[in-house]
């Protein structure tokens, strides 16, 4: 295959395939620097208090959280939803972008397909803990019971069951698939007998035969293609969630696609925020380039103006169905008691990432790294905007309430973000945190010079 | 190898042709069906839609690979740029409406004392209607005509200037597209039942307007090729152009179950009663255009072979063609017609009519500029490379 | 005692170009291990295309069969609830958890034929030829006969495509 010349290299620094190995490797057979012990700390001690807070909610029940007969969902399912939408761009990268031939992917497709396993963990605990008796949580799957009961088919909500089981499946054998040349690679290379052995088994026996290999890359494209509909699915059926039900501000039939490139947005934001560390404290610049960072940039503004548009199309169509509940709604989210929730959104969502039109600020990664957090808490804020707002004051005004977490919630939140963190720094220590093997299929074709055909 | 296309009197014949079948039905049709005006004006709209969002999809095509820094496309890219040709007569066509819009468009007749239609006065109203439209017009024109000049300033230059500037052009016209692609569906297609809604139902048209495009780009180069040219078009270009007509069915059926679906589930009347009617009023054609759209395309392009035959993707792109205009046809006829309309002899005519006249006007601009283009830093991209 | 050649090459041009003479020439090539997929070497080896496609279709088919069809039974025949006023065959509410069993049905079968062919798994005892080659190196195992003759015509092939380490071994 010809590369044209104007094109970046994907890998910099002319590297050969030994010294591929050598630089993925090296963050996973050296020791860690005082930073990874810290930041671990940090984060196993948020996931911590989370666990504690998760415990008394199981223990005490629901009321320990700020919801009423008015507000039934708050942060607790706004969470839900974070977390998920996040999970999506792993997916994203390592499908969308393998069906559409973008190599690019192969430096940061790893670490992004593990940032969704540990997303999609963190936004299926709130699903468990929300019921009131969890114990009794496998009541959702559909078995044969003395109860005389199926579960609800006609509720969306048990679709995200069979949707997020199957995501989180998915997505995992996908992942590991992909790893199991890599963990070959790590077993071939470290050297103490408990390594290799635990390393030997989760390598599954690889031993990098073609017609292995041939297969290999079957499976991953047919997963690829199977993936990507989930990417698509999911999303659409947690907002369904949402948009099947009768309340202004939730009942709009644009939901599906817009969730969905929301999930893309403010995944690819959280991408950026771990990958511009991770890049740079275990030195892998020149494999996570900074056309990697812009290429990046362009799908959050991409996916940023998509829901941009969407925003202005639920306003316009607000006032434009002439329905008067509709229209309170969103004038509501702007001017009423939570409009300052409203306006972080907007900000976060809409104005700051139209700043990555500008080239010289798609490749600045203080830039890049910060507007990402903007854009992650702009999302939460979204999802916080549509469940609260829509909730709190509907059609009856004499049940219109107000709605405030309470330190339990709070403090699950901050859980989740301490477990995936937590997860995140272990993968990083002890697995290869880019495709070594996909990465060597494309140094060769980087841009720089045409290959020997 | 032919590097020009050149559009010979016998295929003006056959265009010729198509257009005189069509005058010829439509003339049968007034005998035997006794049309009104608004039979009439439905075709006329019909038709508009359909064959701009053909030509639409041209100068998309080009903008939204130029933006991607996409390679494999750009030998191909000649025949997107002859398609957005059309556009001017697009525009020419669609102010032809301001003929017709009583008997289109509800919302413009005076003194309906219809309290929701009142409402929506502020963007429904003809003033407005038209300015918004020369807005439409005047941006994709504009636009379409200078990315086709960029790429001729790029075959006679080998200055990496125009590639930057062709780029830029391409995101403006990603931005002007974006909004326009729904405002334009809102006032032409959904304002035609003024008492219904669906934000999500720009986005569906849309992806609509894209399936369509790429089967019309699809049968361009079956035709090409049949005539012996184009032979640097391969089968790696077919897979991808397939694989784009698969997936985008499938996304067409994914936006069009979920906007369904929300309806059916939420069960409001004011919004319910758009699939009744259609449901009710048409029920054999309401499926068989999710089996022409969705069934048979998924079901026809699923292997890998079947995308790199081109005899077998132009069948499924006939199959697909088809398929869209039922859906535009559905979208419009009961809301201007009423659930007694049927396809019939003007249907076929007019389309027929339009057909020739599009196919005249896209070979026409095909046979003015070299079939392949020259200098593109990507071109050598686009003969080199596999799926 | 079977007997085999072994060859390693650093470069996957090279790797290309040798296995296509030795396969003109009709030599027999056991296997090649290499640190990464690459392209062309299986059209080249002659190898068959992986049915795994067609096992994924058919599970998934059988996905969404049994779904779409357990979901009717239990909402039709079994224990019909009027919901929400939805009809009791609510086709469309049937439709998502159709969609994901079927995807799931597909990948977890595919996945488990991939390691089931290729003999792989959590206890799998797979030779691990050489540890280099998970690094950078792409090895060819050809099967040696008696002749030595073979052994020389194979070496100079290979020598010519810049091989190294050209050695005749004995299966354990």
């Amino acid at each position: 295959m010809y590369v044209s010349p104007i094109r970046e290299p994907l890998i910099k620094g002319n590297k050969t395939y030994s010294q591929i190995t050598k630089d993925i490797a090296a963050p996973i057979e050296g020791k860690p620097g005082k930073a990874w012990y810290m930041g671990l700390t940090i984060s196993l001690s948020a996931m911590f208090f989370g666990l504690a807070m998760m415990g008394y909610t199981v223990w005490e029940g629901i009321g320990t959280w700020g919801l009423n007969r008015t507000i039934g969902w708050g942060w607790g399912i706004t969470n839900f939803v974070w977390w998920v939408g996040i999970g999506h761009a792993g997916t994203f990268i390592s499908a969308i972008l393998l069906l559409f031939r973008q190599k690019w992917r192969t430096s940061i497709n790893r670490s992004a397909e593990a940032m969704t396993i540990f997303a999609v963990m963190c936004a299926g605990l709130f699903p468990l803990i929300h019921m009131g008796r969890p114990l009794l949580a496998f009541f959702v799957f559909p078995y044969p019971n003395t109860r005389d009961l199926w579960v609800n088919f006609n509720s969306p909500l048990l679709w995200d069951v069979f949707a997020i089981s199957t995501y989180l499946l998915v997505s995992l054998l996908f992942w590991y698939m992909g790893l199991i040349p890599d963990i070959g690679t790590m077993r071939d290379r470290v050297t103490s007998k408990a390594k290799k052995t635990i390393y030997g088994l989760l390598s599954f026996g690889w031993t990098g035969s073609v017609k292995h290999w041939q297969r290999h890359e079957k499976l991953s494209l047919i997963l690829a293609g199977l993936a990507a509909p989930l990417v698509l699915s999911v999303h659409s059926i947690v907002s369904s969630d949402f948009a099947t039900a009768i309340i202004p501000g939730w009942h709009t039939t644009i939901f599906p696609p817009y969730f969905v490139a929301g999930a893309i947005f403010s995944g690819f934001a959280m991408v950026l925020t771990l990958l511009v560390v991770t890049r740079k404290v275990l030195n892998l610049e020149n494999y996570i380039t900074l056309a990697h960072i812009e290429s990046m940039n362009k799908i959050i503004i991409a996916t940023g103006s998509i829901v941009g548009i969407a925003y202005l199309t639920e306003l316009f169509i607000a006032w434009y169905s002439g329905v008067e509940y509709e229209q309170y709604a969103f004038l509501n989210r702007a001017t009423g008691p939570y409009w300052w929730a409203y306006a972080i959104m907007m900000t976060c969502n809409v104005i700051s990432p139209q700043l990555l039109w500008f080239r010289k600020l798609r490749r600045n990664l203080l830039f890049t790294f910060i507007l990402s957090i903007f854009i992650n808490i702009g999302m939460w804020f979204e999802r916080f905007v549509i469940i609260v707002t829509s909730l709190h004051r509907d059609y009856l005004p004499s049940s219109w309430s107000m709605y405030k977490p309470t330190i339990v919630e709070v403090g699950i939140f901050i859980g989740t973000l301490g477990l995936f963190f937590s997860c995140f720094l272990l993968f990083i220590r002890y697995f290869p945190v880019i495709a070594i093997a996909e990465v060597k299929t494309v140094v060769k074709s980087s841009g720089a010079k045409e290959p020997k055909n | 190898m032919n590097t020009n296309y050149i559009l010979s009197k016998k295929t003006k014949q056959v265009f010729l042709f198509i257009s005189v079948i069509g005058i010829l039905l439509i003339a049968l049709g007034f005998v035997f069906e006794n049309p009104e005006s608004k039979n009439i004006w439905m075709n006329v709209l019909l038709n508009n839609l359909y064959f701009l969002f053909l030509s639409l999809f041209g100068a998309l095509f080009i903008a939204l690979h130029k933006i991607a820094h996409s390679g494999w496309h750009v030998s191909l890219k000649r025949i997107p740029e002859a398609l957005s040709s059309f556009l001017p007569y697009s525009a020419a066509l669609m102010f032809l409406l301001f003929f017709g819009m009583h008997d289109l468009y509800h919302w413009s007749h005076h003194d309906l004392h219809d309290p929701i239609i009142e409402g929506k006065s502020a963007y429904l109203n003809l003033p407005f209607f038209f300015i918004r439209m020369a807005i439409y017009f005047a941006g994709w024109i504009g636009l379409s005509y200078l990315l086709r000049k960029n790429s001729i300033s790029q075959d006679l230059s080998n200055d990496y200037k125009f590639h930057k500037q062709g780029k830029t052009l391409a995101a403006l016209f990603m931005a002007f597209f974006a909004v326009s692609s729904s405002t334009m569906t809102w006032d032409w297609i959904m304002s035609v039942d003024p008492h219904w809604f669906s934000t999500l139902f720009g986005w569906y048209v849309f992806i609509g307007l894209f399936v369509s495009g790429i089967a019309a780009f699809i049968l361009i180069i079956a035709f090409l090729k049949s005539q012996g040219y184009i032979d640097f078009v391969n089968k790696e270009h077919l897979h991808d152009l397939g694989k784009y007509l698969f997936g985008f069915s499938i996304f067409w059926m994914y936006l069009w179950f979920f906007q369904y679906m929300l309806i059916w589930y939420s069960h409001i009347p004011e919004e319910t009663v758009y699939y009744a009617q259609r449901l009710n009023g048409f029920p054999n054609l309401f499926f068989v255009i999710l089996i022409l759209n969705f069934v048979f395309p998924f079901l026809a392009l699923m292997t890998r072979n079947s995308k790199r035959n081109i005899k077998w993707l132009a069948m499924v792109a006939t199959v697909v063609l088809i398929g869209h205009w039922l859906n535009i046809y559905l979208m419009l006829s009961p809301g201007i017609l009423g659930e007694t309309a049927q396809i019939g002899l003007i249907e076929i005519g007019c389309t027929c009519l339009y057909l020739g006249g599009f196919l005249f006007v896209v070979f026409n601009a095909l046979s003015k500029k070299p079939l392949l283009c020259k200098n593109d830093p990507f071109l050598e991209e686009s003969f080199h490379y596999e799926t | 005692m079977r007997r085999y050649i072994s060859a390693y090459f650093t470069d996957e041009e090279n790797l290309l170009r040798a296995s296509k003479i030795l396969m003109e020439k009709e030599i027999s090539i056991l296997d090649i291990l290499t640190p990464f997929p690459v392209h062309g070497l299986d059209k080249i080896l002659g190898l068959k295309d992986s049915k795994l496609p067609t096992v994924g279709f058919i599970a998934g088919a059988i996905g969404t069969i049994f779904a779409f069809g357990f979901q009717t039974w239990a909402f039709v025949v079994d224990y019909p609830l009027f919901i929400g006023g939805k009809p009791h065959f609510s086709i469309p509410s049937f439709i998502p958890i159709t969609f994901e069993v079927t995807v799931l049905f597909a990948a977890v079968a595919m996945v488990f034929a991939f390691l089931f062919r290729s003999k792989l798994g959590l206890g799998a005892k797979n030779k691990i030829h050489d540890e280099r080659i998970t690094d950078d190196r792409f090895v060819i195992i050809i099967e040696a006969n008696e002749n030595d003759d073979h052994f020389n015509n194979v070496k100079t092939i290979l020598e010519q495509e810049e091989a190294h380490e050209i050695q005749l071994k004995e299966h354990k």
